[in-house]
């Protein structure tokens, strides 16, 4: 059943910050969405310490093999490419499918379920379950700017990532007023990898709008 | 070398995911094509330059100014390759020449597409107000179907930013044909019954002396405007050592051949003695009456959208500075923030509001649209355009100095050093003649103040860029980077293709 503390994965918490909790209308642009989300997916493998990022690319650190089946299956296509690959090349490679996936993994656990499209010729889309758990998210990425509270690492990864898709103005919204904490000191808290996962996601978003592919 | 590039290796099914969501050529040239907006030039800028300079070699002049851009394609198609943020001007210039030339070089960018953008309210306000009045009995000002415009291209650019690729490459093709028509209708009824090829000869482009030349190449670049663009899509496409120069040369063939033959075919059915009288008394209407009656109708229909397509493809590049810009921290941060649906908001309200306070002075100036806002600032856009390719070829040339990376002697020095030497000669000659080509009396204030604009804004960044040295030093690493700011990535990410 769906909770208001979620299921503690980066790019679940991203979808459902990336949807409106009522009716599930995306915030972000299908492939700022994709981006967003491949980053956030990338971010639990990191977090696992299932694989990391060396200079020349993300290599399979292979210490743990993740419980969450969709990470076991990122994990599983990074360890089957003989060749190393920048960040960027994963966040394209794993955005194509990312905003399916990540839904169909918070449907499994209940918190979204898939309605079907009014009419035949609109497609149909994932809806928030329970409002409150949806909306959690992003009290999570706000409280990751918030300096009286202790700040998480997947908090600081998801006000990260959150960002760098494009959700910024969203957190701004709900910023705790004087006691914020800048992002630039939230994200300086996180390894040199996720920083530079979170630096790519966010130069591949705003590459995707220059060219106006989004 | 890698495993996918090893010959007769299977690329993998990474690379091939990767490769099939990237852009061919002519994907790349549609875009680039809808920048250009072939019939605004065709029916908008070739008759108006006809009129306002009395000239009569501009189709000579754009086959001359064609060679020449094609010259300084060679060198700024391999810099591509070899820069992130390959879209924008100021990336080359701050590579090739220094962060605080690019802060200028960015500024001046924004000035040139803002005045091209703007200006085409000019055109768009005056030819929908005569067809409205034709066929609907609408008889409201200029002014009105300009606002009309604006207002649709401001909630356009606040509510998505992917240009719609498949309506565009439809109008795009139609323009073309129609253009292509109208030319072949002209050119069968030449005056007199002979058909002279007088227009398209360069001793036409001297004909009132060395500086004509600098007028008509204005003109001409004006032209060609948009096809600087493919490299925007530089990480975008397929193969970027083919897509983006294929993409770019093709397009300055088409636009070469489409606008030469059409101001020939317009000289050549009213005469070349009469041409320039004509063209004063009939406007866009000296295309359009070279056909017959269908032709000219949906030409003049194409026309409005053509404009309108012109107007949104400048407003996007004018926010896609902005943008790019205000994440650099080199104008404020606001104009790099996006809102809902990663619009960048501030920046396209920004270039909002400077149209919307454009037309509003020109209808309470009462000033003639067509000429003083479309021809003026428009020609203007040209020329800052010009200035940038000047530019950026010497950008070319000091870039590969330093690492020849793998181009030869033709791309990284021949090529770009005669585009810049030519390039800079139009800019001095260009400048002496303002007023012929603004068509007004020499010292006329906008014969001066609209090319001295470049020179204040190119000091103020380059002042700009030098107090962002001293004070922040972080942000003055990262100028022309783009969206790379964050990364701090100077070249692009190797990438494959598969066979």
């Amino acid at each position: 059943m769906p909770g208001l503390s979620g299921t503690g994965l980066v790019a679940d918490d991203l979808y459902l910050m990336a949807h409106h909790e009522i009716t599930g209308k995306p915030y972000l642009q299908p492939r700022a969405l994709g981006l967003g989300l491949a980053g956030g997916l990338l971010a639990e493998l990191m977090l696992e310490g299932s694989i990391s990022l060396q200079h020349d690319g993300v290599v399979v650190a292979g210490r743990t093999l993740p419980g969450d089946g969709l990470a076991r299956h990122v994990l599983g296509l990074v360890a089957a490419e003989h060749e190393r690959r920048p960040a960027r090349d994963w966040l394209l490679f794993v955005a194509r499918n990312a905003a399916g996936d990540v839904a169909r993994r918070l449907e499994r656990s209940g918190y979204v379920i898939r309605a079907s499209g009014r009419g035949p010729w609109r497609a149909g889309r994932w809806v928030p379950v329970d409002a409150d758990s949806a909306f959690a998210p992003l009290l999570r990425g706000r409280s990751a700017l918030d300096a009286t509270r202790a700040l998480s690492v997947n908090g600081a990864a998801l006000a990260g990532l959150a960002t760098a898709c494009g959700l910024g103005y969203r957190l701004a919204e709900y910023a705790p007023p004087r006691t914020g904490r800048s992002l630039e000191e939230t994200v300086a808290q996180l390894g040199p990898a996720l920083r530079e996962l979170i630096a790519q996601t966010q130069a591949a978003v705003d590459g995707a709008l220059l060219s106006h592919r989004v | 070398m890698s495993r996918t590039q090893t010959a007769g290796a299977k690329p993998s099914s990474v690379s091939r995911a990767l490769a099939r969501d990237r852009l061919g050529v002519p994907a790349v040239l549609f875009f680039v094509l809808a920048g250009v907006a072939p019939l605004t030039v065709a029916a908008g800028v070739i008759p108006t330059a006809y009129a306002t300079t009395g000239l009569t070699g501009i189709p000579a002049a754009f086959l001359v100014i064609a060679v020449i851009l094609a010259l300084f394609a060679t060198g700024y198609v391999a810099m591509t390759r070899h820069i992130t943020n390959a879209g924008a001007f100021y990336a080359f210039v701050s590579r090739g020449l220094g962060r605080a030339v690019g802060v200028a070089a960015a500024l001046v960018a924004l000035l040139s597409y803002s005045f091209l953008q703007v200006g085409l309210y000019g055109a768009f306000g005056p030819s929908a107000a005569s067809e409205a009045a034709a066929h609907l009995h609408l008889h409201a000002p200029w002014w009105v179907w300009a606002l009309a415009a604006w207002a649709v291209i401001t909630v356009l650019g606040l509510l998505r930013v992917d240009i719609t690729g498949r309506v565009l490459g439809v109008l795009l093709t139609a323009e073309i044909l129609v253009i292509v028509a109208e030319t072949a209708a002209g050119l069968a009824h030449p005056s007199g019954g002979r058909l002279s090829l007088a227009t398209l000869s360069p001793a036409g482009l001297t004909s009132a002396g060395f500086g004509t030349f600098g007028v008509l190449a204005v003109v001409a670049v004006l032209g060609f405007v948009g096809f600087e663009q493919a490299p925007v899509l530089a990480e975008e496409a397929r193969s970027p050592r083919r897509t983006i120069p294929v993409a770019t040369y093709f397009a300055l063939g088409v636009v070469a051949i489409v606008y030469a033959g059409a101001g020939w075919a317009m000289a050549a059915h009213t005469g070349q003695a009469h041409v320039v009288a004509a063209a004063s008394r009939e406007g866009p209407g000296l295309l359009f009456g070279l056909g017959g009656s269908l032709l000219s109708q949906s030409a003049q229909v194409l026309f409005l959208t053509s404009l309108f397509a012109a107007a949104l493809a400048f407003h996007n590049c004018v926010w896609r500075y902005m943008f790019a810009l205000g994440r650099e921290g080199v104008l404020p941060a606001a104009l790099g923030r996006t809102g809902g649906n990663n619009i960048p908001k501030a920046a396209s309200l920004t270039q909002s509001l400077t149209g919307l306070a454009v037309i509003t002075a020109y209808a309470i100036g009462g000033w003639p649209p067509m000429t003083d806002l479309f021809f003026w600032l428009g020609t203007t856009g040209g020329f800052g355009i010009l200035i940038l390719l000047a530019l950026t070829a010497f950008a070319v040339i000091a870039f590969f100095a330093r690492d020849a990376r793998g181009e030869n002697t033709w791309r990284r020095l021949t090529a770009p050093a005669l585009a810049a030497v030519l390039l800079s000669g139009i800019v001095v000659l260009a400048v002496a003649h303002y007023s012929t080509l603004l068509g007004v009396r020499p010292g006329a204030v906008a014969a001066w103040a609209l090319p001295a604009s470049y020179a204040a804004v190119a000091v103020i960044g380059l002042a700009w860029g030098l107090v962002l040295k001293a004070r922040r030093p972080q942000v003055y690493a990262t100028i022309g980077l783009g969206p790379h700011a964050v990364t701090g990535q100077l070249t692009p990410a190797s990438r494959e293709t598969p066979a």
